[in-house]
Parts: C-alpha cells; sequence; structure tokens
C-alpha cells in the first residue's frame, strides 16, 4: 500500500496456468478411488487456489500487514464457526 | 485527471485516503467470508452426518458444466487482475478492455449457470418446486441440493452484483476519472470479484467432486 509495485503481466498469466492447472488437478483426483483422501486433496487444492488468488491478484503480498490481519481475522473466525460447530457432534 | 487527487477533510493524504479505502474493503471481504462461511458450515455439518447421501448428490450434479464454469471464472479474475495493472500504469483503453472481458465472462458463468439450473429442474432436481429422487437417503439427497441452490445462487447474486461494479467502474474509466495517483474503485471493485472467485473456488469441489471414482 505505501508503494502499489506493477507487477509484470507475465505474472499474472503464469498465475492464471497455475490456477488452471490445479482446477484440472482436482478435476482428476476426484476420479481415482481414493477414499477421505478424495476430499483432503479437494479441499487442499481450492486452500493453494485461493491463497494464489489472495497474494497475487489481491496483491495481499505487498499491501499493508493490517490488510493480512483483517484477512486472517476473517478465517480465524470462520474457523471458530466451523470448529465450534462440530463439538456438538463431538460430544453428543 | 492531472490536478491532484482530491481528498476528503478527514485524511492527511491522498495516501492515508486509499489505505483506508484498502482496509474498509477486506473488513467487508472478511465479512463476507462469514457470510458465506455459515453456508459452508451448515454443508460441513450436513456432510459429515450423511456422507453416502452427499456423494449419491453430489454425482447428480453436472460436473462437466461445472469445471468449464470454474475455468471461465478463474480467468474472469485474470483480466481483472490485469485491469487493475492496466489502471495503476494510467493506461485507459487496455483497463476499459480488461473490465468489458470480465464482466463479458462473468455473464458467461452466469449463462452456463442459468443453463445448468435448467438442467436440474428437468432431472427433478429442484427442491420445493420438483424434487424426485427413487434411491436411498432421499431426504438427505434433497437437503445436498438444498445447499446447492442456496450456495450457488446467493454466489451467482453476488456475481452479478460484481458485474454491476465492473460495468460502473469501466463508464468511469471512459469517462476518464483514473489516473496512476487514482484508481481506487477500480482496486476495491477488482478485490471484491477476486472474493467471489474464491467463494466458487471452495464451492466447485464441495458441490462437484464429492465421490466421481
Amino acid at each position: 500500500m505505501i508503494s502499489h509495485p506493477v507487477l509484470p503481466a507475465k505474472v499474472y498469466v503464469l498465475i492464471w496456468l497455475a490456477l488452471i492447472t490445479l482446477l484440472l488437478l482436482t478435476l482428476g483426483s476426484a476420479y481415482l478411488r481414493l477414499g477421505w483422501v478424495n476430499g483432503a486433496i479437494n479441499l487442499a487444492i481450492a486452500v493453494v487456489k485461493a491463497v494464489l488468488v489472495m497474494i497475487f491478484f489481491m496483491h495481499l503480498r505487498s499491501g499493508h500487514y493490517l490488510l493480512r490481519i483483517v484477512a486472517a481475522a476473517g478465517f480465524f473466525w470462520l474457523a471458530l464457526l466451523i470448529g465450534l460447530a462440530f463439538t456438538d457432534i463431538g460430544v453428543r | 485527471m492531472t490536478e491532484a487527487v482530491i481528498t476528503a477533510r478527514q485524511f492527511d493524504d491522498a495516501q492515508q485516503q486509499r489505505s483506508a479505502s484498502d482496509l474498509g474493503i477486506w473488513v467487508f471481504l472478511a465479512s463476507e467470508v462469514l457470510f458465506f462461511g455459515a453456508l459452508f458450515a451448515a454443508y460441513a455439518f450436513t456432510r459429515f452426518r450423511y456422507p453416502d447421501a452427499f456423494a449419491a448428490a453430489s454425482r447428480l450434479t453436472d460436473v462437466a458444466l461445472g469445471s468449464v464454469n470454474t475455468g471461465v471464472l478463474l480467468t474472469s479474475s485474470l483480466t481483472m487482475a490485469l485491469g487493475v495493472r492496466a489502471a495503476k500504469l494510467g493506461a485507459r483503453r487496455a483497463l476499459i478492455g480488461w473490465l468489458a472481458a470480465t464482466a463479458a465472462l462473468g455473464l458467461v458463468f452466469l449463462a452456463i449457470k442459468g443453463g445448468e439450473y435448467y438442467l436440474d429442474y428437468t432431472q427433478h432436481l429442484v427442491p420445493g418446486l420438483n424434487f424426485q429422487y427413487a434411491g436411498p437417503d432421499s431426504r438427505q439427497v434433497e437437503l445436498f441440493f438444498y445447499l446447492y441452490f442456496f450456495t450457488t445462487g446467493v454466489h451467482a447474486l453476488h456475481l452479478i452484483v460484481g458485474i454491476g461494479i465492473v460495468c460502473t467502474v469501466a463508464a468511469m474509466a471512459w469517462r476518464g476519472v483514473f489516473s496512476p495517483d487514482y484508481f481506487t474503485p477500480v482496486e476495491v471493485g477488482g478485490l471484491y470479484w477476486h472474493l467471489v472467485d474464491i467463494v466458487w473456488i471452495f464451492l466447485y469441489p464441495l458441490l462437484y467432486l464429492v465421490s466421481r471414482a
């Protein structure tokens, strides 16, 4: 935020290529019979894709640290929301 | 715009004003994470309780259309990012072009999604309208489709809003509002667009890829 560096267009295209590759990977892996690992792979790939979008397309890397704190806070509260909901299943 | 950026009274300078906008949109996006988060929590809870029904239900979704749409939305994030880059460089025509491409890809996504909804309708998969499922756990399969229509519907609504924002920003660019010193609406609109993309990045495997093997 202090200085907005302009990334070369090539960087954005490479990130897009990575995102499309990950999309094909997640789709392909879904057709392998891996049991619970299928879901884990899908979720892990989704997280990697989201992080790539946030770091490069949304400029979290070059942004002010406050922005990273706010973004992390959103996901922290989401983890609380889902985590506490699941304690209900755990103690039932 | 060649003159200095107009700064509102409460800010020391244009830099602080832009920082405030950045922080504001990120706080909004964090609240959106929690808005969609409640739906993801509902999904996680239900899928954990009825794994077999969710596996069967997910196989009824159209994985080809869903995958193509994921590619369309990822590509729209690229064009949006290139638009913000063009704004930073002060390249007005390129900015307008990238914004138009982004809005067009958003419309393509909505068209494919609409076609998919129609196919879901013809296959009697719409709860509350014509849901029919002959296999076991039909109530739980129906629950999956409640979540499917609610999450994709709310996502589509966000995308419609996003297309409106992109078109508005494009009109501002057309009027020559932006310069390398001032392009906050482009940046803020872009951040919103990327968030809508991220929501879909998670919806795609959770709805379409539960059990394909």
